[in-house]
């Protein structure tokens, strides 16, 4: 197989508290720990967690805006984990991003022709009319007309900046985009033309994905693979179909089965299952327990949960699992989670 | 090409923020009244001799007319050397806007690249450069001028080196603030991401937007510099003492003001506080004019006005019972907008009502406004509200306050942000229990104790006793719920209760919800954005857009069997709902529309697949289909008939 | 709490050797730009006039060792003596400027954080209605006008006009504390209306915000009156950033009594640095500066410690 277009091998970003005049200063935040994935050329790989875990900082980590604390960047086969100044162009201009808030993410002061140009300009030097032509295309691929051109942000809706966005970083012509919560902020009707403007330029263009998102619901329909995050650990990750339907963690079947589905009759099933599960706050990012940090919360804990974080070990359907479930105890060896939860569960609690 | 959704519709262009900024300030009489004293403060500064009358420095040697009162002569009398007092305040403009060229090409000079540098760097040497640059800013401006006037000798330049110098701090602390601020937005990430340069950043990106504030706050120092001179000035050691600077001609006024009277101070005086004035003024009204309008807050309880009553009659045995309210927003332009038009609803005793809707739709003002809570300046003009039996449409704040907290409990989202950050938790939830019952205050804290620990907050006793920053989302939120139900009210009203919250959370959230709900048997309206919540808690629904209730039925009427078009397609539009195998989402084309152009006919028709030509022209009403079940379209029954399947085709 | 109060304690250290070193390197900037001796005796200088100016500054001596020298003798409480008058010791004229001044500013800043606080709660109760239009207008008029202009109106009016009160002079609260508070009065009522209307107007700025945020609303939702609403939701919160500009006030009003206490003849420590300038008599402005900047480091202890105190988030109690 040849090489994949991004690989990332064992990432680890920590944050340094902001230290005290006097007194000791407090352990650093571990945001991502040990952190392994790789997207194929056209692929999308989805990322999703709750907030502080750490899917953010792996964006930002690939993206140079962080520092990296160990581990590898590949990008087809390069190390790009600390990318020289001379060569950060060349590097921007395979790896673009759309950010998470429409309203933050697109400068006041510029019409939308700058906002988009710029990055033209910059990596191919184009200016004026063919500049114009170029944006006015970009714009049409992400579904804008060419009156869009010299708007400014506050004259737009959130979906229609986030379409800006999207035909910024194409412009840049790049192999991946990272998109970081690029639908969060939008409305549900909204939601989904975004996201089908992003399906199209997949397909149009052959760019690759990282889709980073708290929704697993909208990230494993948009995506080939999805990891999930929990506390700066890829606890979980494989196809996407794998993940969603069989889950071999258990914390990702709690977020599965939080999410509430539009539908009275299937809810109230999902919401037996919701309930299986520990009522507990997960560990601060600044504090993490010395074993799995999911154990306050997993209904299913045991002795060695509580002693060792598991180390990744292979899932069903090609994908890998952090849990101890698969390798001590009942030694599941990778496959799903979720009757076995059923079964546990339900007598732990004595119902 | 692809055929994605392409905005066919552009919305109208609002005002450009520059054209509504000058709209704005020469609407503004303050504005205008700085702008002119400064144009005539200039020409005296340029060409003071075509406005002088006398020649400043001529005194009247035979010592006639000292101390002079204005005449047609001299204009604003004389000085005590017989000066022409007109002539010398004409040319002490000059001596003015030296001062400010001096003083404020240091500060900004100094202060603007520093506070760019210390912003943009962050960490040791940013804290470093702002603790010697708060030492400073924390020393009064007159006595760094002093050092600078001793070291230096006094004469006006010197003295304008030293305040440029205390002033340059300001302009380091706005600088490094802005930078520091801007620095975090993400369109600084997205450029460095296209791979724009850090000085370019700098130039195109941020300094664009420092510059407001700095005009802003240049404008006010210029004021505080001339006024500083002034005082130098009058203290003898700023300009010369026979230059006609406006702090020499006070200084020299000094000895003989209170015998030769009063009128010796004014012109100079005068000069000078106007031309302040006239600096600050021009600052708030730059401030005013980009800001946005602060006009009312939490307090401003909406004016009252008569309320048209409707005809609509209030559904017997319900708790809470809303009918065809109107609220209504005064806009500039004069017309005043509807942002909620004929919303009807009711909760029956124990019941889960939910509404949802998107950003825009006005389910949360529908709440507020049927909750006397209508924020100002908009107003209720039409429909009726019962609340247990009594109407509640136009009672008082007073009887309002008996009301909310006692028999009405209400959820926000933001749960953070709806505690009072200054206050203790306890104190907060003891708050509703000493308004409502006659509980003393530690019977009230045992209760509240109690009550967190009803919303399994754990460890509460000690808990109670810590502040709001000491909790997570999810942990603030219960203690707003523990708060709401202080008083085991008889509705309890949640507005986006999860919104702001982790999935994980939310489940727990309203898992609590619906415990509550059981073991007090209270009625709840839950507010949200979320189709899944409203699955989830509701037993009866309402759906909203543009401001109007479009559908509402019970849980399974909405999600198993939608009439309204827009809940069809929004239903469809979500990934649970999507079928595999086509890769595509449904999708709704086109933007929500704001309250401001709301369309004619019904307010989903341009977004609309089903949309024929009376659905622009009319706007369709809201029809009763069944026991509370009801449906605001034209076409409601054409298309229950074309099963869902069927929505394929019509959208096509 | 207590533990807080020790460390702002601990911070203020710094500022004080900070403000210590800025008034060191008066003289040595003084020296660079021309012989301090000869300025000070001025023309036709007796060479013992010279000696003495350059033993007392110990001009001759390196940089370092004069700093540490003049360091030391004023950590012992000696500022030197008067280059003017060399049986004047420095301390000894502060001793005696300092009551007068520390008098109208301390007076000053009662009247105007109190009225200022009071009107800034009145605007803010309704934005944009009457009463918050009028202070307005009014606190942008006081604003502008510095405290000698109204001082010097003060004088003229209420003293000479009206002959309610002494145009002029200072009576120290050991002789008489009426005359004393009379004697105070006008010159502290000039320079409290700048305060006045800088407190007004942070506060309602600020009250503005309180009063939009979600608590306050969550608040008006729980049944809290309008009363309780203001004094104990909104007040507590808007007084953060109030105070922190009141602590800048303090010290600019410390400055700007200079030119109030001129207009009224109080012979304080403004009347002191004035003519230590013209004369050039440095180590009376030194010994001002450090006097002026202990103040300072005063007033903002006292602004971090009510600051602690308003907003739960600084405090370090854990």
């Amino acid at each position: 197989m040849s090489e994949p277009l991004l690989s990332v091998e064992g990432l680890a970003v920590h944050f340094a508290s902001r230290g005290r005049l006097f007194g000791p200063s407090a352990p650093p935040v571990k945001a991502v720990n040990d952190v392994s994935f790789t997207i194929e050329e056209g692929r999308t790989f989805g990322l999703v967690g709750e907030s502080g875990s750490g899917k953010s900082t792996v964006a930002r980590a690939i993206l140079q805006l962080v520092d990296v604390h160990a581990g590898t960047i590949r990008l087809e086969g390069e190390d790009v984990t600390k990318v020289e100044r001379k060569d950060e162009l060349e590097f921007r201009k395979r790896v673009q991003a759309v950010l998470q808030d429409p309203f933050s993410s697109l400068n006041q002061v510029h019409q939308t022709r700058t906002i988009v140009g710029d990055g033209i300009t910059r990596h191919y030097g184009t200016k004026g009319a063919e500049r114009d032509e170029m944006v006015r295309k970009l714009l049409e691929s992400v579904g804008l007309t060419a009156d869009y051109l010299d708007r400014y942000p506050y004259e737009m809706s959130g979906g229609q900046r986030q379409r800006v966005s999207i035909a910024r970083a194409l412009g840049v012509g790049p192999k991946l985009i990272i998109a970081d919560e690029a639908t969060s902020a939008l409305d549900v009707s909204i939601q989904s033309q975004v996201i089908n403007v992003l399906q199209d330029i997949q397909r149009d263009d052959g760019v690759a994905f990282l889709f980073i998102a708290h929704d697993l619901e909208v990230v494993s329909h948009l995506s080939h693979d999805v990891g999930v995050m929990y506390l700066g650990y890829l606890v979980e990750q494989g196809s996407s179909t794998a993940v969603y339907e069989s889950p071999a963690h258990p914390y990702t079947e709690m977020l599965i089965s939080s999410i509430p589905v539009p539908n009275p009759i299937e809810q109230a099933t999902r919401r037996e299952l919701r309930k299986t599960f520990i009522n507990a706050e997960p560990p601060s990012p600044a504090n993490l327990p010395s074993g799995c940090p999911f154990e306050n919360r997993c209904p299913v804990a045991m002795d060695i949960c509580r002693e060792e974080m598991p180390a990744p070990t292979p899932a069903h359907g090609g994908g890998s699992v952090r849990c101890h479930l698969h390798t001590s105890g009942p030694e599941l060896g990778g496959e799903s989670v979720v009757e076995f939860i059923k079964t546990s569960a339900s007598g732990a609690i004595g119902v | 090409m692809s055929e994605v959704t392409t905005e066919t519709e552009t919305s109208p262009k609002p005002d450009s923020p520059r054209r509504r900024f000058w709209k704005r300030m020469f609407r503004n009489p303050l504005a205008l009244f700085s702008l002119v004293w400064f144009a005539i403060l200039v020409v005296s500064w340029v060409w003071p001799e075509l406005l002088a009358t006398h020649d400043p420095f001529k005194q009247d040697v035979t010592l006639q007319r000292l101390f002079e009162g204005p005449s047609g002569d001299h204009w604003l009398g004389t000085d005590g050397l017989g000066r022409d007092h007109y002539s010398r305040v004409i040319f002490g403009a000059g001596f003015a806007f030296r001062s400010i060229i001096i003083a404020m090409s240091i500060a900004v000079g100094i202060g603007v690249p520093v506070g760019l540098f210390s912003g943009w760097r962050g960490g040791r040497i940013d804290r470093a450069i702002m603790w010697v640059n708060d030492v400073l800013f924390s020393l009064p401006i007159i006595l760094l001028a002093m050092a600078v006037i001793i070291i230096l000798t006094p004469s006006l330049t010197n003295a304008m080196i030293g305040v440029g110098i205390a002033m340059a701090t300001r302009f380091v602390r706005l600088t490094r603030g802005v930078t520091l601020a801007e620095k975090e937005e993400l369109y600084v990430d997205a450029a460095r991401i296209t791979g724009i340069s850090v000085p370019r950043t700098l130039a195109r990106y941020i300094a664009p937007n420092l510059l407001s504030s700095l005009i802003v706050q240049a404008a006010i120092i210029s004021g505080a510099v001339i006024l500083i001179g002034a005082t130098l000035s009058f203290l003898g050691i700023g300009a010369s003492l026979d230059d006609p600077d406006w702090g020499v001609m006070l200084n020299r006024a000094r000895p003989d003001f209170r015998r030769e009277g009063v009128w010796q101070i004014v012109p100079s005086g005068g000069a000078l506080v106007l031309t302040v004035l006239a600096f600050n003024l021009l600052g708030d009204s730059i401030r005013d004019a980009i800001g946005r309008d602060a006009s009312s807050n939490a307090l401003t309880i909406s004016k009252r006005v008569d309320i048209e009553p409707t005809d609509r009659p209030h559904r017997d045995g319900a708790l809470l019972s809303v009918r065809t309210i109107d609220v209504e927003f005064p806009t500039p332009q004069g017309d005043p907008v509807q942002i909620l038009n004929g919303v009807s609803f009711a909760v029956m005793p124990g019941e889960t009502l939910g509404i949802v809707g998107e950003s825009g739709s006005g389910k949360s003002m529908t709440m507020l406004s049927a909750l006397g809570l209508t924020p100002a300046p908009g107003r209720l003009t039409r429909g009726s509200v019962q609340f247990d039996g009594r109407d509640v449409t136009s009672i008082s704040e007073r009887e309002w306050q008996k009301i909310r907290g006692k028999d009405i409990g209400f959820i926000f989202q933001e749960p953070i942000a709806v505690l009072n950050p200054a206050l203790k938790v306890g104190r907060q939830l003891m708050e509703p229990l000493l308004l409502h019952t006659d509980m003393n205050k530690s019977q009230a804290r045992e209760r509240a104790i109690e009550l967190l620990a009803e919303v399994k907050v754990p460890d509460p006793g000690r808990r109670i006793d810590q502040y709001p920053h000491e909790f997570s989302g999810g942990m603030a939120q219960r203690v707003g719920i523990a708060m709401s139900l202080a008083c085991n009210p008889k509705l309890l009203i949640a507005d986006e209760p999860t919104t702001a919250l982790d999935v994980t959370v939310q489940g727990q959230i309203l898992d609590l919800l619906m415990e509550i709900q059981e073991t007090h048997d209270t009625s709840i309206i839950v507010i949200t954005h979320d189709l899944g919540v409203i699955a989830e808690v509701a037993d009866r629904v309402i759906v909203m857009y543009g401001g109007q209730g479009v559908e509402g039925g019970s849980v399974e009427d909405i999600f198993l069997r939608p009439r309204h078009p827009y809940t069809r397609a929004l239903l469809e539009t979500m990934p649970q709902n999507h079928e595999s195998g086509d890769d595509r989402l449904k999708v709704i084309g086109g933007v929500v529309p704001a309250p401001t152009d709301w369309p004619v006919g019904c307010r989903f028709a341009p977004r609309c697949a089903a949309a024929t030509e009376i659905c622009h022209t009319d706007l369709p009403s809201l029809e009763v289909i069944g026991a509370g079940v009801t449906v605001r379209c034209h076409h409601w029954e054409d298309l229950q008939s074309s099963l869902v399947d069927s929505w394929d085709e019509v959208e096509r | 709490m207590a533990k807080y109060i020790g460390f702002r304690l601990l911070a203020t250290i710094p500022l004080v050797f900070a403000v210590l070193v800025v008034t060191f390197l008066i003289s040595v900037a003084m020296e660079a730009n021309g012989s301090i001796a000869a300025q000070v005796c001025g023309e036709g200088a007796t060479p013992e006039c010279i000696g003495a100016v350059e033993a007392e500054l110990g001009l001759n001596d390196p940089i370092i060792e004069r700093f540490f020298d003049w360091f030391s003798s004023v950590l012992r409480g000696d500022l030197g003596s008067s280059l003017l008058d060399r049986n004047t010791s420095v301390g000894e004229l502060i001793g005696e400027r300092i009551w007068p001044t520390l008098s109208i500013v301390g007076f000053s800043l009662l009247i105007g954080v109190t009225l200022g606080m009071l009107l800034g709660v009145v605007a803010a109760i309704r934005p944009g209605g009457l009463l918050d239009r009028v202070i307005s207008v009014g606190a942008a008029g006081v604003i502008a006008a510095p405290g000698f202009i109204i001082g010097m109106l003060l004088s003229w009016g209420i003293a000479v006009e009206l002959g309610w009160l002494d145009p002029v002079g200072y009576v120290s609260l050991s002789e008489s504390f009426t005359g004393w508070l009379k004697s105070i009065t006008l010159p502290a009522i000039a320079l409290s209306l700048p305060t006045l209307a800088i407190v007004q107007r942070q506060l309602r700025g600020s009250m503005a915000n309180a009063l939009q945020s979600r608590y306050v609303l969550a608040a008006r939702a729980r049944g809290v009156g309008r009363t309780k609403l203001i004094s104990r939701h909104a007040l507590p919160n808007a007084l953060v950033p109030t105070v922190t500009v009141i602590g800048f006030r303090a010290a600019a009003a410390i400055g700007l009594t200079t030119a109030v206490e001129i207009v009224f003849g109080i012979r304080g420590m403004g009347e002191m640095l004035v003519s230590a300038i013209v004369n050039r008599n440095v180590t009376v402005l030194q010994g001002g500066m450090i006097v002026v900047g202990l103040v300072v480091a005063f007033v903002n202890l006292l602004v971090d410690i009510s600051y602690g105190y308003l907003n739960p988030k600084v405090r370090l109690d854990r």
